[in-house]
């Protein structure tokens, strides 16, 4: 019973992180109908950032904030120097560009920060939390409250805001929305920009957990992606659902079965995700118009 | 000069440059590089008739390389099974993972085949490290026997260099049969639109499908390949970064064609040796190329997709025609 907890504690502090790179993946689908294949890079560049601006010396709250806020600004400039001058189209092209995009962005991470993992200190020190004779480390109750925190501020922004109300009028219908007044090319920009902060804030809350170093994008993109698909993609809510379910098979495939699955779990949940259900466990029919 | 004429002229001098090369080229380090160029082109021939012809994207085509290497591998050294049978065999097992992978994920949409592709790239990496009993894990799997016919094993530089070319060129001919009847103009025509394909009588599933199976076959002979000439492989040889490397030589090959995309892979397949091929280039120079060899395939692509999406074949075409009118 108590590895039981355990695990479950394990399987839920990544699914949050899951969470995170999985909303990435459904805000900018639902603006542009394309996958960012950059999305895990975004998750690199916020703890890399993060990582190297407190190793210089910086207060870990400064260090978070600019990893954050400088991440965004990537995806931001990302958007408007690779994918609006491609116009919409095609989205073929759009993945293209953000599969070059998530290369670039690597190697950039690698001549500015070097080969080397970096580590991030916790956001707090502290003996770990009790719960029924399970341990919980202090970092895992911070990436747990920051990620519930992201999505009530994404939920109310999204439903209060007159900006969220043009995203998502936006991804409903672009052309209705640009027809009364809504800025679509600057909302393609914008949900770029949200789903490199949530990114971001992922790669900033675990680093502390796991280190980071700049090639853990790629599997980290397949694995929010397989947490996106799961839910379902393009629907907010699910995709959470989708990140908690797959941190939690994950955790229970290692300590169970073998740690070797934990990494195969996710790849192998995407690609039967893919091949029986595309819509996703919370997918309405499953048909899909041509 | 007209039209007609290149058309026969650039196939003949390109099979004589190839053919002087190991004339020219003593050197067996050289041609060991050419070597390599001539085992890529075989993979980019697959990716130009799937990415370039059909229109679907693969991140995952290294996997194919790997498994064909493994194969060969393991059915030569532990089994001593003759080179040919293990040659026929790669190509037989990669397409088979080919025909698994590609039944169920070509009924979607574009990108999930991208992102089914990146993920069983990523399955087969770690399939590789982790069954040991097979692969030898990350140490690799050495002692690999030179390619032999019958009696003949095949171990000169020169000789390699040959084998290679020569399975490049059987399989340039099936490719370009394939483009110029009738299964090509159904690639084509899915490229342009599925929808219109499919009231036009394309069976597009079945179209995709079999172009799939063609690039992992075409892949997994090129992994036995690579797996003779070196005679060492490991998983760090067929990871993700080898299947964008491969996307970029695609991408900036262009699409319809497959000229285009075999001067892409040669081009790019010796920028990572310029060290060797330009002999006064100092060392600094050459390390810093080599540094940023995965940058140069990722703004490549970036490059190629914004603002020449036909890529090298369509610049060459335009240029082509411009000259005929003038």
């Amino acid at each position: 019973m108590d590895a039981f907890l355990q695990f479950f504690i394990a399987g839920l502090k990544n699914g949050s992180i899951y969470a995170l790179v999985a909303l990435g993946f459904t805000i900018v689908y639902a603006a542009t109908g394309a996958i960012n294949f950059a999305q895990g890079e975004f998750f690199m560049l916020g703890g890399m950032i993060g990582a190297f601006l407190s190793g210089l010396g910086l207060p870990l709250v400064v260090a978070a904030v600019v990893a954050i806020a400088a991440t965004a600004a990537i995806g931001a400039i990302f958007e408007l120097l690779a994918v609006r001058p491609l116009g919409g189209g095609n989205p073929l092209r759009v993945i293209m560009v953000t599969i070059g995009g998530a290369v670039v962005l690597r190697q950039l991470a690698l001549h500015l920060f070097g080969p080397d993992e970096l580590a991030l200190p916790a956001f707090t020190n502290g003996p770990s939390l009790k719960l029924l004779g399970a341990a919980i480390e202090r970092q895992t109750v911070w990436i747990w409250g920051l990620t519930i925190l992201a999505v009530l501020v994404l939920a109310l922004v999204y439903r209060r805001t007159t900006f969220g109300r043009a995203m998502r009028a936006t991804s409903i219908q672009r052309d209705a929305a640009r027809l009364v007044g809504v800025d679509a090319r600057l909302m393609v920009t914008a949900s770029f920009a949200l789903a490199a902060a949530l990114g971001a804030l992922g790669g900033l809350a675990v680093a502390p957990l796991t280190q980071t170093a700049f090639n853990v994008g790629a599997s980290t993109a397949v694995k929010g992606f397989a947490a996106a698909i799961l839910g379902g993609l393009g629907n907010p809510i699910a995709a959470v659902a989708g990140g908690l379910i797959l941190g939690l098979l994950e955790s229970f495939a290692a300590g169970y079965l073998n740690p070797v699955y934990k990494d195969a779990v996710a790849l192998i949940v995407l690609l039967v995700v893919l091949f029986v259900r595309p819509q996703g466990l919370l997918g309405g029919s499953g048909r899909v118009k041509v | 000069m007209g039209m007609r004429n290149l058309k026969t002229l650039v196939p003949l001098l390109a099979v004589v440059a190839l053919a002087i090369v190991p004339l020219l080229v003593t050197d067996r380090f050289l041609l060991k590089i050419f070597t390599f160029a001539g085992i890529n082109v075989l993979v980019i021939i697959g990716l130009a008739l799937l990415f370039g012809h059909a229109g679907q994207v693969s991140l995952g085509h290294a996997a194919f390389v790997g498994v064909g290497a493994y194969t060969c591998a393991y059915c030569t050294v532990e089994l001593h099974w003759p080179w040919l049978l293990a040659f026929l065999l790669a190509g037989v097992f990669a397409s088979v993972g080919g025909l698994i992978l590609a039944l169920p994920s070509l009924r979607l949409k574009g990108h999930y085949l991208a992102m089914a592709t990146l993920s069983f790239g990523l399955l087969m990496t770690l399939l590789f490290t982790e069954a040991e009993f097979i692969t030898g894990g990350v140490d690799g799997f050495g002692g690999i026997s030179f390619p032999s016919l019958g009696p003949f094993e095949i171990r000169e530089a020169s000789s390699l260099y040959w084998l290679v070319w020569i399975v490049v060129a059987i399989a340039l001919v099936g490719a370009f049969n394939l483009t110029s009847l009738r299964p090509g103009r159904a690639m084509r025509a899915l490229h342009g639109s599925e929808l219109g394909a499919q009231a036009c009588g394309v069976d597009i599933v079945g179209v995709k499908v079999r172009t799939f199976v063609v690039s992992a076959l075409l892949a997994g002979f090129a992994g036995a390949l690579y797996a003779s000439v070196v005679g060492f492989i490991s998983p760090s040889v067929f990871t993700l970064n080898a299947s964008i490397a491969f996307l970029a030589m695609t991408v900036v090959g262009g699409s319809g064609s497959l000229a285009g995309p075999i001067v892409a892979a040669i081009l790019l397949t010796l920028v990572q040796y310029l060290e060797a091929l330009i002999p006064g280039i100092p060392r600094e120079t050459a390390q810093t190329l080599q540094s940023f060899q995965e940058d140069i395939y990722g703004l490549a692509i970036i490059l190629v997709v914004i603002f020449a999406p036909g890529g090298l074949a369509t610049m060459w075409k335009r240029r082509l025609s411009k000259g005929k009118t003038s």
